[in-house]
């Protein structure tokens, strides 16, 4: 089992009655609700503790990728992961973002991730997603073309990285006439590949065939993961080979209390701080940002099972929206989990909503001491995965 | 009012047409009302030979992966009048509609005869802010039937924006698929194309422009600059009446259209 601190750096100073006069947290919430005094401590405390999360033995903290939101305050990963790369030295940097249709030429994307693969001396994960819907409001890019877009910056991407330069590509979005990306990663043949998906079986066809790894959208029912992972298992089945653990991954609120009583106590009410305030909106689904039948099965499935739906802790509890209790309880609801899904990378988010940064740090050294271990033993590392496949089909070369 | 398939440029569109007389192409808006054969349509087939083809992505219109912008919608009812042997013919379009039929218009004035536009799109004043018709959600039915009626309790409001909760699999899909339809070409810029003013000198039809006054997606100022700009244009406003008239106020619309098109009772 590979230990994730997976960090969302969220705005924890919203009015109380927030609710009451914004339907959103995304997009539209008028900036002057952020304070900038308050949001430099922000930073450093929130970096603190990515830095923190190395000393208690995490293998690798995970940054992402939001913009014009309180949920989220990364618009730039790339920015937090440099600071990242010369506060920690030991532990893999997974940026779960660089949404790639927002960036024009995507070129910029493999420059960045390759500087800082080399900054870090080779532990950058690189995301590669395509931007959640509201993403595509903050941009003014057109969500039709998010599909198409990712698909094309992605093979410019992997090409820059992995075959000589200079090449041209023409495709339908990007029209580069040289692409010589200096520098190139330090990973041999390019740093990992994660992507995320919310159960569309097009996304998890494409990681399965790349043998990449594959993160379910979190914050639905534990239902919900366990029938995607095993939709993504039978994709790497069609590919000819079982799937890695370390090709999945459950990210998890989690928190861990000395007792259930207390955990639940001290950690309520930010659970409620984020679901209340900051994740309306992040839904957001503009028109053509999926197909039409992902946009049925999305509306019904947000329905009966997103964290937006919850209304009490019993219903928190029996969805696993959050693992919360003392030490044996999160080990025995993880453990049970990840058996259930397969997955080999726990993503933790041990800051969750406006939980205040002591509380956080105490959060994460009682998991780090006395839920981790426990889950280590109980599910070893399994045997190197596979590499990943830079080779696109032939025929995709054929038009360069 | 019959639906027929029809070829066009290697993709199979469908046409709502029905009534005699000369022929009249109508565009529909973004709410695909030529599916449903208004009370509009109705009146108008009294006195045209109407042709209401759907948009790509429209209720079984194909070759919506061809459509990029505007302008690729322009050579797709090109070829549509093609196919029909239309050289010139009347046109009235509704909201999108109305933008397709503007550039047409423009970059082809001799395809144009007489042309009708209600609370048209395609182009954007820049002190008077067009309300943003993508970002309301499934589940904000009041909000968008608010923004584009002057009577959201209006029956027709219903028809056009579905409660959605319940809905069917199949009405459903039709309305996501008709508003991904709209996004590829209106999401930026928004609902206009920035050279379209530009080009509005160059129309030659005779052009009747009709607007709601209480429109609140695309203010009546929009259709006193586009009466300004086309050289041979009037405008009419509607009183009491949101963006969609040919919904709230099918009768005002029809007989203003009907005297413009010269297919009324000879006075």
């Amino acid at each position: 089992m590979k230990f994730f601190m997976f960090h969302l750096m969220p705005y924890r100073d919203l009015p109380d009655d927030f609710e009451e006069h914004h339907d959103s947290a995304w997009v539209w919430v008028p900036n002057e609700l952020y304070d900038p005094e308050t949001g430099a401590g922000y930073y450093r405390e929130y970096l603190d503790q990515l830095a923190y999360a190395e000393e208690l033995g995490f293998d690798g903290v995970c940054v992402n990728e939001h913009h014009q939101n309180a949920y989220g305050l990364m618009p730039s990963p790339n920015l937090i992961a440099a600071a990242l790369t010369q506060r920690t030295s030991r532990v893999r940097i997974a940026i779960v973002g660089n949404a790639l249709p927002l960036y024009d030429p995507p070129t910029r994307v493999a420059e960045e991730i390759a500087m800082l693969d080399l900054m870090s001396g080779g532990r950058i994960i690189a995301g590669q997603v395509i931007g959640g819907g509201p993403e595509y409001y903050s941009f003014s890019i057109n969500p039709a073309e998010a599909r198409t877009r990712f698909a094309e910056a992605h093979e410019i991407i992997m090409r820059a990285w992995t075959q000589p330069g200079p090449f041209e590509f023409y495709g339908e979005h990007y029209k580069l006439r040289y692409v010589n990306t200096w520098p190139r990663p330090l990973q041999k043949p390019h740093p990992p590949i994660w992507i995320p998906g919310v159960g569309s079986l097009e996304t998890m066809e494409f990681v399965a065939r790349h043998r990449y790894a594959y993160m379910g959208i979190p914050y639905f029912h534990i239902d919900f993961f366990k029938k995607t992972y095993r939709l993504f298992k039978r994709a790497c089945e069609k590919e000819g080979y079982q799937a890695h653990p370390e090709q999945m991954g459950l990210l998890m609120p989690i928190y861990v209390g000395e007792t259930d009583e207390e955990a639940r106590r001290e950690f309520e009410e930010h659970f409620w701080y984020f679901q209340r305030k900051l994740i309306p909106g992040i839904l957001l689904s503009p028109p053509g940002y999926t197909s039409v039948q992902s946009a049925l099965r999305i509306f019904k499935g947000v329905e009966s099972s997103f964290i937006s739906g919850v209304k009490t802790w019993d219903d928190v509890e029996a969805g696993s929206f959050a693992t919360v209790g003392s030490p044996e309880t999160v080990f025995e609801k993880l453990a049970g989990h990840l058996t259930d899904l397969g997955a080999g990378n726990l993503l933790t988010l041990m800051q969750l909503g406006n939980m205040p940064s002591d509380k956080a740090r105490a959060n994460m050294t009682r998991f780090a001491e006395q839920v981790m271990p426990r889950l280590a033993e109980a599910f070893p590392d399994a045997a190197e995965p596979v590499p990943q496949q830079v080779a696109f089909p032939d025929e995709q070369f054929a038009v360069a | 009012m019959e639906l027929q398939p029809t070829e066009v440029r290697g993709h199979t569109i469908q046409v709502a047409v029905g009534g005699d007389g000369p022929p009249l192409l109508y565009l529909h808006s973004a709410a695909g009302e030529s599916y449903v054969w208004l009370d509009v349509l109705n009146g108008l087939a009294a006195h045209h030979a109407v042709h209401a083809p759907l948009h790509p992505g429209f209720f079984g219109s194909e070759g919506v992966e061809d459509i990029h912008d505007i302008e690729d919608l322009v050579y797709h009812y090109l070829a549509f009048l093609d196919g029909r042997d239309w050289e010139r013919v009347d046109v009235m379009g509704c909201s999108l509609g109305g933008w397709i039929a503007l550039e047409i218009a423009a970059r082809y004035p001799e395809r144009v005869g007489r042309l009708v536009l209600a609370a048209s799109a395609g182009i954007r004043l820049p002190d008077v802010p067009m309300q943003d018709m993508f970002r309301l959600q499934l589940g904000q039915e009041d909000q968008a039937r608010a923004l584009l009626f002057h009577d959201p309790s209006h029956p027709m409001a219903r028809l056009v924006v579905p409660t959605f909760e319940g809905i069917d699999d199949e009405t459903l899909a039709a309305f996501v698929s008709a508003m991904a339809a709209t996004a590829r070409v209106a999401w930026n810029p928004y609902l206009h194309d920035p050279r379209l003013e530009g080009l509005l000198g160059r129309v030659t039809a005779e052009t009747l422009v009709v607007w709601g006054q209480d429109d609140r997606l695309i203010p009546p100022a929009y259709g006193e600059r586009l009466a300004e700009l086309i050289p041979n244009a009037r405008l009419e406003l509607v009183p009491e009446c949101g963006h969609l008239i040919w919904f709230e106020r099918p009768a005002q619309l029809l007989e203003a259209a009907l005297a413009h098109l010269g297919a009324a009772a000879p006075a």
